[in-house]
């Protein structure tokens, strides 16, 4: 059995040992992309760790609250008379020596000094030498004795560092502080972030009914759960973005597909003789079907398998990448390291396996019912996929309406798979519809475009399966190319149209460094009284973040000026009324909630909200619903007013400064630059805020650049390689060409335009199906994943470049292919047997 | 037993001396050893003699697919051994037809776009083209099949076909490798008068290459050959 | 500076005579003082019998005479505590210890509410009782030591003298006889105990003498309801120093003061390197006493440099009378210092 599976398959797999090789690296890029990104999203997203979790020490319970809890709750808590250990944290992050951004945390030393010790870490208590002001630091940072600069907020500050930490305990730099410190450093004013309480190991698996106790007797506004919650919520906030990028990361594989079929279909018209002759002497046709399975099953664990390896390579480089997007998009994470996890790595490999399988099966099926008799004749033009071509153009309108009616379906788990599904039918529309065309066009072409074209169309309608099934993979690709970047550019319109009428402020402040969905750094409040002060400056609108967390989902709640953003800024809303809104706002009553938010919690205007705030939880009629593109998390507004109530000695995240259209820009900006000059603050005004998004925006979607980009270049590589094989089976006519008195050039240029007119049927059925899958991306999958509301807008130009670049591509990978044809020697052809 | 040449025309096709020799598989094969033939205008020459004689070989040879290893083939007074890649495209084009022994009509293609391909590789424009090769069609008795297909044709038919193909450029020299050797005999009776009547019409030289005796009763000489060399 | 030079030159209170002791007041912390401790050590039993022996011992070190005080983690003194249960019949000792600074109550000593406290481990100070509670990982109890008898002031002038210089000497405060009464939960068992208690609190700012190693401390509480306390300072040569000492507490509440010369105290057997058996004798009061531990293994050991090992632990004495009490027993591992330590174990 299996010197026949090497006699009958593996040896003409050797033997055409290009065409193996291309197929085995469509196979082996497909499979490396979804290992790479999977691989990439867990390191990216740090494992579903925020950088906050990064020194873990096996704590079981976390007490936090917006703005902070007091200090004297840790007082009450020790005393209480459990068996628990407390360990309270400030928790910030600093910039070191200008340079990177890192988590930074404020410790008890005293009450950790004994682990500390005993671990070997020398953390003692604080000396009593005055003056001196330490840190201790993960070794990347610096070693004992350096001094070490630490921007938090606003000021920067020097330190010494008195010791390194054990970095295996703790993923990613840090910088540790005793509380004390990291008190002053970061202006909490005596509050603490967050409350690690941990269990004794007897204790462990009753986490839950723990944190019911300890939240007995707690102020409303204080939250007391399990360690795991939050590292449950980044995984679910998260979710939506990895699924997205696993569903464009299986592209490459789709378009892998396509010539897998091609290949093995191939691999069964090459053979028909021997198969015939096979089934003559007593081979049955399951034993055909289970052959040709078996090849496409080399090819899916071999191509899987070197898939792997790449995959684990690419996955360093795509870490960057996709951290990026995490970082701007959701929350600081620390690249953790990239692991090589059995369970992706048995994923991709399976998908690998199991697509090249699939698209098999039809050939394979194929290749079991060749009667003995007819695998003898030869020379037969492939006239059954003629009439099929009809019946396919059937089933392609079908898939359109099945599509159509997937994306009007609601979003599943959160995950909009009504439109993954619409997306899948699409393509599979778009590849049914590829035969007819091909025939359509292929059919008419007559001497009029030349001989060549005509010899070119009528060799593709010829071949109708194998140019088809090429000109299906490569639409696909361009399908996913054209949606994407319709989308992508339509988002980049849309948000540039949001910025420019929402954003009216005329400079903008924040605290110096990269800016994170988590990260809240703030201003001092002196700063902002002063530039009040300078003349021309109308209003300095305070603004406040907190990150909280509603229905498990992280939401940014935010206090404002509410006056001067309706008076100034002439904010407006999506829905609700502008007056009623502030009106109810400053009374202390409303809130207004952005577009994400709304859609994420089934929250409309009139509804009630509950939110957290300080140790109390209002709630809040929701008297508005505005746009928002920078988060997709989502935005509750407040009045500053109600915010100080509950948090009464806050200071400002960012500035937003109303100037008086009259006044000097340049010189007040020098102004206001000059009040705050030795803080470390970063100034935009209104039109640098503007590319300031953009290049985030750029930056976030580059992962998605790569994507595509690998799918083309699978595509591409499938066309050079299945038109060599076509080349290689038409031999003969070549041959005949020659004969008939066909110049070398002649057959050059017949070969060009074969792979011309395979791009552009491709462009054809790409581009129009990769328009109808952006309305599909737009207003289903982006709406029901994300929650924005993205105005359709062609980026012509920069589609028409990408589509001429794709064209030229293919025509050159028509290069090789014809040149080949052109070295062929037409006597050794023609007398063949 | 020799005719002569009846016309006494300058030779179309004068193979003197040639031999033809490659290496095959680490051995030095001898394919054509010291051949000389020459074919007037009108004259219908057979090449008999048993597979791997050097038939298909000479035919190559006279019909500028290939090179003589010593001696000279002239066709139409040029020496094929002097001309490049282009010459010997453009001299096939004027001079020469081919016929087949498996018919070798694109599937892909009518019979109508069949017969005209060698005037569009020629570079002449789809209408003459097409009118021409509805001529040449009507001369092989197969007018009205310009729209069919090859697969919808018999054997005969298809060779018909490619015969009408061969003359569409009215060729001085036409060779024909087995033409009857996939038909059976009736047809193959029939395809031998149309060739015969090619030559006579159109004044061109016709060389066939047969293993089959019989087909020899239409020639005007039969060429013997065995192991590389004319008996 | 040297570590002698800074400490000499340092404004911290010297224990030297003449301090007027106020009580309640002087239960209570005494800032100006560097190192304090508050001392709790027990015998107790249940209805049956099972015998348990306790300590719940709190510590203050001022980090420096001053520290400014900038926000409410600012920290001058640091809270130790340490706390022990021996499971006598059940062969076990358990002990823990915690290391705090006061931030916003979690550790310290409040004279007003009577309270000296490090989380959840607390002793009220009342006129009539101090009430112990402490909780732990593996046990925690809940006691009620009643005052027995009032409290006594050892040595001579107010201070015990540990060495030739003024100021190498403590104000010790202790109360020798405490009526013990209250719950003892170890693992899922609950003890209903009774039994007796001692108490010691001491207030310096002196280092230990540097020819000393340790010492060997000793409360009996004699069933003739007189108590003693001794301590043998011990050289580095191993010999007593000759500022060893102790008080004799008569039934009545009188103390007398023991000296140096009167003091025979002889190690026995050796467990680990510590000797756990003693020969007791004052000959003076016609007290020849034998000490064996009531379990060996009373050893608590150090997490961390930070802190010394020592063993602390239930006693019971036999011979001339009958008694229990606790022995302590320091500087067998390294030497003692009251102060930050500082490089690696030599």
């Amino acid at each position: 059995m299996s010197a026949l599976f090497a006699r009958l398959i593996l040896r003409p797999l050797w033997a055409d040992r290009g065409r193996t090789m291309v197929t085995l690296a469509s196979i082996a890029l497909g499979v490396a992309v979804i290992f790479a990104m999977d691989l990439a999203g867990e390191a990216a997203a740090g494992s579903f760790r925020s950088s906050m979790e990064t020194v873990s020490g096996g704590e079981d319970i976390e007490i936090l609250s917006t703005g902070g809890l007091p200090a004297d709750l840790l007082g009450r808590l020790s005393g209480l008379p459990y068996p628990l250990r407390y360990s309270p944290r400030i928790e910030d992050f600093a910039i070191v020596n200008e340079k990177r951004t890192v988590p930074l945390f404020g410790v008890d030393v005293f009450a950790n000094a004994l682990e500390l010790a005993e671990a070997g870490n020398r953390a003692e208590p604080k000396l009593t030498e005055a003056g001196q002001r330490g840190v201790f630091t993960t070794a990347g940072l610096g070693r004992r004795g350096e001094s070490i600069r630490l921007q938090v907020n606003d000021e920067a500050h020097d330190f010494t560092i008195l010791g390194t930490i054990d970095s295996r305990q703790v993923s990613g730099d840090l910088v540790l502080l005793d509380l004390e410190d990291a008190d002053l450093v970061t202006g909490r004013q005596g509050k603490i972030d967050r409350i690690l309480v941990t269990l004794p190991e007897t204790e462990k698996a009753a986490v839950d009914q723990w944190a019911e106790r300890l939240r007995q007797g707690m102020p409303e506004g204080i939250t007391v759960r399990p360690v795991g919650a939050r590292k449950e919520e980044n995984r679910k906030m998260l979710a939506a973005f990895r699924w997205n990028l696993r569903v464009l990361s299986y592209i490459a594989l789709l378009v892998g597909a396509f010539l897998i079929y091609n290949t093995i279909s191939v691999s069964v018209v090459r053979r028909r003789a021997e198969i015939g002759i096979v089934r003559a002497v007593g081979g049955t046709g399951r034993l055909m079907v289970a052959g040709f399975l078996a090849e496409a099953l080399f090819f899916g664990l071999a191509g899987g398998l070197l898939g792997l390896a790449l995959g684990r390579i690419l996955a360093e480089g795509a870490v960057k990448l996709v951290g990026l997007t995490v970082t701007a998009l959701y929350v600081s994470s620390t690249a953790a390291p990239v692991e090589f996890a059995w369970s992706a790595a048995a994923v991709s490999l399976g998908s690998g396996v199991l697509v090249s399988l699939l698209a098999a099966l039809a050939p394979a099926l194929e290749a079991g019912r060749i009667p003995p008799t007819e695998a003898m004749a030869r020379g037969r033009v492939d006239t059954q996929l003629q009439a099929a071509a009809g019946r396919q153009l059937a089933y392609a309108g079908a898939l359109l309406g099945l599509s159509w009616a997937l994306s009007l379906l609601p979003p599943w788990g959160g995950k909009p798979m009504g439109g993954y599904v619409a997306t899948l039918a699409l393509v599979g529309a778009a590849s049914f519809t590829a035969p007819s065309l091909v025939a359509f066009v292929g059919r008419r072409m007559t001497g009029w475009a030349g001989v060549e074209a005509l010899l070119a169309g009528r060799s593709l309608a010829g071949a109708l399966r194998r140019s088809s099934v090429l000109v299906a993979a490569l639409a696909t690709a361009i399908a996913m190319m054209t949606s994407v970047g319709i989308m992508v550019g339509s988002f980049r319109e849309t948000m540039l149209t949001w910025i420019d009428r929402q954003i009216r402020a005329d400079f903008y402040l924040r605290p110096a460094g990269e800016a994170a969905m988590d990260r809240h750094p703030t201003i001092s409040e002196d700063v902002a009284r002063r530039i009040e002060q300078i003349p021309g400056v109308l209003a300095v609108d305070r603004f406040r973040a907190y990150s909280i967390r509603y229905n498990g989902l992280p939401v940014i709640l935010a206090a404002g000026d509410v006056q001067a953003q309706m008076r100034y800024g002439r904010t407006s809303l999506q829905k609700g009324d502008n007056a009623d809104a502030v009106r109810g706002m400053l009374a202390g009553e409303a809130v207004i909630v952005s577009e994400p938010f709304g859609e994420k919690h089934g929250v409309k205007v009139g509804d009630r909200i509950t939110v957290p705030l300080g140790q109390a939880r209002p709630s809040f009629r929701v008297a508005g619903i505005f746009l928002d593109y920078s988060s997709e998390n989502g935005y509750i507004i407040l009045d500053q007013s109600v915010a100080r109530r509950y948090l009464p000695a806050d200071e400002p995240s960012n500035l937003a400064i109303y100037a008086d259209e009259k006044a000097d820009r340049a010189a007040l900006r020098a102004r206001i630059e000059a009040s705050y000059a030795p803080r470390r603050i970063a100034l935009f005004e209104n039109r640098s805020l503007r590319n300031e998004a953009v290049r985030i925006f750029d930056q976030t979607f580059a992962v998605t650049y790569a994507l595509e980009a690998v799918a083309i270049f699978v595509a591409v590589m499938g066309v050079a390689g299945a038109m060599l094989a076509l080349i290689i089976d038409r031999r003969r006519e070549i041959g005949l060409l020659r004969f008939l008195g066909g110049a070398a050039g002649q057959v050059r240029r017949m070969v060009l335009f074969e792979a011309g007119l395979i791009g552009l049927f491709s462009q054809l059925l790409g581009v129009l199906s990769g328009a109808l899958l952006s309305l599909v991306l737009i207003f289903v999958i982006n709406k029901q994943s994300f929650g924005w509301t993205i105005e359709f807008h062609l980026p012509v130009l920069a589609l028409l470049s990408a589509l001429a670049f794709v064209l030229l591509a293919t025509i050159l990978a028509g290069l090789y292919p014809a040149r080949m044809a052109t070295r062929l020697n037409p006597i050794e052809v023609m007398h063949e047997e | 037993m020799e005719k002569r040449n009846l016309t006494g025309c300058v030779a179309i096709l004068r193979i003197e001396d040639v031999s033809k020799e490659y290496v095959a598989q680490g051995q030095r094969v001898v394919a054509l050893d010291a051949v000389s033939l020459e074919m007037a205008p009108g004259e219908f020459f057979a090449l008999v003699g048993r597979s791997g004689c050097g038939k298909s070989t000479l035919l190559n040879l006279a019909g500028a697919m290939d090179f003589p290893t010593r001696g000279t083939v002239r066709i139409a007074g040029q020496d094929t051994g002097r001309l490049d890649d282009a010459g010997l495209t453009g001299l096939r084009r004027q001079q020469v037809g081919f016929i087949f022994q498996n018919f070798q009509l694109l599937p892909t293609l009518t019979v109508a776009e069949n017969v005209e391909l060698p005037l569009l590789l020629a570079g002449l424009r789809p209408a003459p083209a097409r009118a021409r090769a509805i001529e040449s069609l009507a001369w092989v008795e197969l007018d009205g099949y310009e729209n069919r297909m090859p697969h919808q044709l018999s054997g005969g038919q298809m060779q018909r076909v490619a015969i009408a193909r061969a003359l569409v450029h009215r060729p001085r020299l036409l060779l024909a490798d087995e033409p009857i050797g996939n038909l059976d005999t009736a047809t193959g009776n029939l395809i031998l008068d149309l060739l015969r009547r090619a030559a006579r019409d159109f004044s061109a030289a016709v060389l066939m290459a047969t293993h089959s005796p019989d087909s020899t009763r239409v020639t005007d000489r039969v060429v013997e050959m065995r192991d590389g060399r004319i008996q | 500076m040297t570590r002698r030079q800074w400490l000499a030159a340092t404004t911290f209170l010297k224990a030297i005579p003449g301090w007027r002791y106020e009580f309640p007041r002087d239960h209570f912390s005494h800032p100006a003082f560097r190192t304090e401790w508050w001392y709790y050590t027990g015998n107790v039993a249940d209805a049956q019998g099972r015998p348990f022996g306790f300590e719940l011992t709190f510590f203050r070190a001022a980090l420096a005479e001053s520290v400014e005080r900038r926000n409410v983690w600012s920290t001058r003194d640091a809270y130790m505590a340490h706390l022990a249960l021996t499971d006598i019949a059940g062969k076990a000792f358990y002990h823990s210890e915690r290391l705090n600074r006061p931030g916003p109550g979690l550790a310290g000593v409040d004279a007003a509410r009577g309270r000296i406290w490090n989380g959840n481990w607390e002793s009220l100070v009342q006129p009539e009782a101090h009430r112990l509670r402490a909780v732990a990982e593996k046990f925690s109890f809940a006691l009620d030591l009643a005052v027995a008898k009032p409290p006594v002031i050892h040595g001579h002038g107010g201070v015990s003298q540990k060495g030739p210089l003024a100021g190498q000497a403590s104000h010790y405060i202790s109360f020798t006889r405490l009526e013990a009464g209250g719950e003892i939960v170890l693992g899922a068992e609950r003890f209903r105990v009774r039994g007796s208690a001692w108490m010691d609190h001491e207030f310096f700012s002196s280092e230990l003498d540097e020819k000393l190693a340790g010492w060997d401390w000793f409360s009996i509480q004699l069933d003739n309801r007189e108590e003693l306390m001794l301590y043998r300072l011990r050289q580095k040569d191993g010999a007593a120093s000759p500022w060893s000492a102790g008080s004799y507490v008569r039934a009545d509440g009188r103390i007398e003061h023991l000296e140096a010369a009167e003091l025979e105290l002889e190690p026995g057997r050796k467990w680990k390197n510590y000797p756990v058996a003693w020969r007791v004798r004052v000959k003076r009061l016609g007290i020849d006493l034998l000490a064996e531990p009531r379990l060996d293994s009373q050893e608590l050991l150090s997490k961390a440099k930070l802190t010394p090992s020592y063993w602390e632990g239930a006693m019971v004495f036999r011979g001339s009378h009958r008694g229990l009490g606790y022995l302590e027993m320091t500087g067998y591992d390294d030497r003692v210092l009251f102060t930050r330590r500082e490089g690696v174990r030599k």
